[in-house]
């Protein structure tokens, strides 16, 4: 047994002199330490020794297997830093990813709309959801049996309050607490009773947008909106100003964008109505303005394809984690 | 609206192609939304959309005069019959007992009608958009209105009694027979025309079953009248009852429009019925007059509205293709005289825009806005509101977007719902209540993520609640975080194993906010909501005001959702957050001196509260307690039934001196003495 150790250590000790790498020094050390190394082997005959001799012929074993661990830890410090892989490394195992979650996609379309803005100048600012009568139609100059309310079907609340139909509701706000100068949007959730499908819900999201001074023109607002538009999606994008009728605004525009082989209704906008200037206590011969709205969802559809809207509010983490 | 393209050529020449004509229509604000070509015989048809302001352009007159203005041609008027009678209808009369609600109404007697039979390019006309033919008569009227506005109605004049027309409000409880063969209750505010004892129409908006034309007819009265459009509406509305007549009387009709109407109908029906007499008119009332008849107009006006500088005599130029009246007052000033089709011109604002819509908006040129920039401060809760999106997103968490509007479903309508807004006109679904918390939307997040085969569902919302504690003042709306945690705490991976989400979880998230947004010395308390388990909820609050509170849902409600696994549920207040929240933080400096650390193992009954033990082990620290940590909690094996171990690193630390190893030894002596006796604290021996 003796002889069998000090030949597996005369052996060890040449197989040393030619380490000359880490990777050998890992090769050597697993040859004579490794599960079916040749020391290893040794000590697995010690329960055969005879017991007088086992003492002896164990303290051997240890030495020589102090010594190798010792050899291959020398070796270990002199080599330079980087560490011999303590198993072999396989570069295709996958990562482990941190947790994956993710901001709603209309969240992240406001917040990019809101950037934009914030980037002219424009605040975010907000307004209750429950409305009165005052902010959500009167004072936009939409009187009350009229059929330009016809747009704006509403829920009300058992106290006679309403779910405001538009976010336009906040310029109201906003103008009855502050002075011009004003350049203000508003995003938030609007309500109107309409019967989901694909491309309606009864509740949608909207950004209201309001800049007041005392001569801003319709010049200026197509030059702001369309600026907004380039931003948002692309320089080559082709736009167009519609006139069109909103009871707050006069001129009143709609403005499309080119999708595909024909337009696409965008934003609505027009000039602060004199009128509005009055319900909020503003001097409607030094004050000018402009307002514009736009949907979010219709927005975020377009431009990532989504083609129904029931898609935002059913939270199916397969169309959540998409847009993280 | 449908409008045929044959027909508009009756009034204006269209130069080929007519979808040129549609884009400049578009452009011009009345939008064309599509252009369908029609065979048998050939047509383009305009689908149009019109404005409610608009009203005078619901008739292919009025868009044939539209295009004259847009394209600067000449238009040519309907072709009417002004050889009526001389003697009124003997015996007839016309009474208006209602003048707001009717100014002007007038009526003429057609005997003896020879011909019934519609002519083939009126049936076509009108089934092009889409009217279909019913007899001679009411193909006239319904021809006219498309034509120029008007809304007419033909009575049977042999079943109108008395030889009269009453104008007049309905009676109470009186009832009325439709065209349709439905009766309906009238109200009292509903306008009537009636003969001498009934009703025989709902005055612009229907007519009745006992005075229609029908094939049998041979002698017609032919109304033509201006009913006051908020009445019309109102019933309209009430009845749910619209028609093509009340569409553009609740709008307004052109009061000039109504002799017009007339003669054209009488000309279209003098040709095709070939009647033996057509009697005088006879009319009551006068002609709504506008209410602004000329408007003064400065150059300048147009220049400050729009940015563009227009030459004046192209201002005057356009205002007059638009039918308008324009006059020099001075140089550069216009009084404008408005015709009686444009009551939506009220101000010099209104013409401003007339004139950028002729001139061409494309033509107005694009500014940026010259003004010195504002200070713009961003709101702090909207600030607070980015920063949980962006942790909680970073965690692992899918933000949501459920309806504020939820049914009562899973929730108790005396705790939950006591204060609750609730909406008297829901759409489906009994989606009648403004929620007053998100829970029950999550559950169905959750659902509806299960059912699609998900394991491991954590979500939150940011989004309003809204109650209603005071029914004499506004609802409130308060702005929340909810979270929702589901299933596996993370997905599993040949590292690591996947374990399940449990209540300290979410309490980690809820901390981890709280902490975040810079607010210290929170504390917490038991708390209960309908929809948590017995025992499992909590709050966290600063001093006095609770910011958060969470739990475990109800078994009841799990199941309900249909839901196998524990649902954690979590609201965090931003309102109140925002307060405690610090906007610019302090640097504080760490100590400098060396920490001594000393753990502390022990067994206490399950009943005592580990933040007790913490508050006590902090109070006995004399001041040189830096933290106390839980690092390990375990039950069974050597510990004894009904009890836990707990074990605490404690870190000794002074901001002013080194600390001696004896000192800190002798503070936590008397801080295990003092859990021994007060708590009952076993050390366990390892």
């Amino acid at each position: 047994m003796k002889d069998q150790i000090s030949r597996v250590e005369k052996e060890a000790r040449e197989d040393l002199s030619r380490v000359d790498s880490m990777e050998k020094a890992e090769l050597f050390r697993v040859a004579y330490l490794g599960k079916k190394g040749k020391l290893t082997e040794l000590f697995k005959l010690l329960g055969g020794v005879a017991p007088d001799e086992k003492k002896a012929v164990g303290a051997e074993l240890n030495r020589v297997k102090q010594w190798l661990e010792s050899s291959v830890e020398e070796f270990r410090q002199k080599a330079p830093k980087g560490g011999v892989p303590a198993e072999i490394f396989d570069e295709t195992l996958p990562g482990i990813r941190p947790p994956q979650g993710s901001v709603h996609l209309l969240q992240q379309t406001i917040q990019e709309i809101s950037g934009v803005f914030s980037r002219m100048g424009f605040e975010t600012v907000e307004g209750p959801e429950i409305e009165t009568e005052f902010h959500n139609f009167t004072a936009l100059n939409i009187p009350l049996d009229h059929p330009s309310r016809d747009a704006f079907d509403t829920f009300y609340t058992t106290h006679g309050q309403l779910l405001r139909s538009q976010t336009s509701t906040v310029q109201i706000r906003v103008m009855k607490e502050r002075k011009p100068p004003l350049k203000i949007i508003a995003p938030g959730r609007v309500y109107r009773p309409d019967t989901v499908d694909a491309s309606h819900s009864f509740m949608f999201h909207q950004i209201e947008g309001l800049m007041v001074d005392d001569r801003v023109t319709f010049s200026d607002l197509k030059g702001v909106l369309h600026l907004f538009l380039r931003e948002l999606f692309g320089s080559q994008t082709k736009i167009r100003f519609r006139p069109h009728f909103f009871p707050f605004t006069e001129p009143s525009v709609e403005i499309d964008i080119q999708w595909g082989k024909g337009w696409l209704e965008i934003l609505g906008a027009g000039s602060v109505d004199p009128n509005v200037f009055d319900e909020v206590g503003y001097d409607k011969n030094t004050v000018k303005g402009f307002a514009f709205g736009l949907g979010v969802e219709r927005i975020a559809m377009l431009r990532h394809g989504i083609n129904d809207i029931r898609h935002f509010y059913e939270n199916d983490l397969r169309f959540l984690r998409q847009f993280s | 609206m449908k409008v045929s393209t044959n027909w508009l050529k009756d009034f204006v020449e269209l130069a080929p192609p007519v979808t040129r004509t549609a884009e400049r229509l578009t452009l011009a604000g009345l939008e064309v939304k599509k252009c369908e070509t029609l065979t048998h015989p050939s047509d383009t048809l305009f689908e149009i959309e019109i404005t409610s302001n608009r009203p005078d352009w619901l008739s292919h007159w009025g868009v044939a005069r539209e295009i004259a203005a847009v394209e600067n041609l000449s238009l040519k008027n309907p072709v009417i019959d002004s050889e009526v009678g001389r003697t009124p209808p003997p015996g007839w009369k016309i009474q208006i007992k209602d003048a707001a609600g009717c100014p002007y109404y007038t009526g003429v007697l057609i005997e003896g009608i020879t011909e019934t039979k519609t002519p083939d390019f009126i049936v076509n006309r009108l089934l092009a958009c889409g009217i279909r033919s019913i007899n001679l008569i009411v193909d006239i009227t319904n021809y006219v209105l498309l034509e120029v506005g008007q809304p007419l109605h033909a009575f049977d004049a042999d079943l109108i009694r008395g030889k009269e027309i009453v104008v007049r409000k309905s009676k109470q409880g009186e009832k009325f027979i439709l065209i349709n063969g439905a009766e309906i209750e009238l109200k009292p505010e509903d306008l009537l025309i009636a003969d001498s004892d009934r009703a025989v129409a709902l005055a612009g908006v229907m007519g009745g079953k006992d005075s229609e034309i029908s094939d049998k007819t041979r002698n017609v009265f032919l109304e033509s009248a201006f009913f006051n459009p908020g009445r019309v509406r109102k019933t309209s509305r009430t009845h749910q009852l619209s028609s093509d007549s009340s569409y553009r009387f609740e709008r307004r009709v052109d009061p000039e429009g109504v002799d017009l109407g007339r003669s054209r109908a009488l000309a279209l029906i003098q040709k095709y019925a070939k009647p033996r007499h057509i009697s005088a008119v006879i009319k009551a009332g006068e002609k709504p007059q506008l209410a602004v008849k000329t408007i003064q107009l400065r150059g300048d006006e147009v220049k400050s509205v729009l940015g563009v500088e227009i030459k004046p005599s192209q201002i005057a130029l356009i205002l007059g293709r638009l039918g308008l009246h324009v006059k020099q007052h001075s140089e550069g000033v216009w009084t404008v005289g408005i015709p009686s089709f444009r009551p939506d011109l009220t101000r010099p604002v209104d013409l401003v825009e007339e004139i950028a819509r002729i001139y061409g908006y494309e033509n107005i040129p694009e500014t940026l806005p010259v003004r010195e920039p504002l200070t713009v401060v961003e709101s702090p809760r909207l600030i607070l509101e980015r920063k949980i999106r962006q942790f909680l997103s970073g965690a692992g968490l899918s933000e949501t977007v459920t309806f504020s509007l939820i049914s009562e479903d899973g929730l108790d309508a005396s705790k939950d719902l006591k204060e609750a807004v609730q909406i008297v006109n829901p759409l489906q679904h009994g989606l009648h209540w403004m929620r007053p918390t998100m829970v029950t939307s999550l559950l169905t997040v959750i659902q509806k993520n299960v059912n699609a085969g998900a394991d491991s569902i954590p979500v939150f919302e940011i989004a309003n609640i809204y109650s209603m504690t005071d029914a004499h003042k506004h609802p409130m709306e308060e702005r929340i975080c909810a979270i929702a945690l589901y299933g596996k705490k993370a997905v599993q991976s040949w590292l690591d194993a996947a374990r399940s989400v449990t209540l300290y979880d979410l309490k980690g998230y809820g901390e981890a906010i709280l902490k975040n947004a810079g607010c210290a010395d929170l504390c917490v308390a038991k708390t209960q909501k309908s929809y948590f388990a017995e025992g499992t909820a909590e709050e966290l609050r600063t001093w006095q005001t609770p910011l958060a509170f969470m739990g475990q849902v109800s078994q009841e409600l799990l199941e309900k959702w249909g839901l196998k696994e524990p649902v954690y549920y979590a609201e965090i207040s931003l309102e109140k957050l925002v307060a405690p929240a610090q906007k610019i933080r302090t640097f504080k400096d760490w100590p400098k001196y060396p920490a001594i650390e000393r753990d502390l193992s022990i067994v206490v009954k399950d009943s005592v509260k580990s933040g007790d033990l913490m508050g006590e082990i902090r109070g006995l620290g004399q001041g040189l307690i830096r933290e106390v940590e839980l690092f390990d909690l375990f039950r069974g094996k050597r510990v004894p039934e009904g009890c836990k171990n707990l074990a605490f690193r404690v870190v000794y630390q002074s901001l002013e001196r080194t600390l001696v190893s004896d000192e800190v030894q002798k503070v936590h002596e008397k801080i295990a003495q003092t859990l021994v006796q007060k708590y009952q604290a076993l050390f366990q021996t390892s």
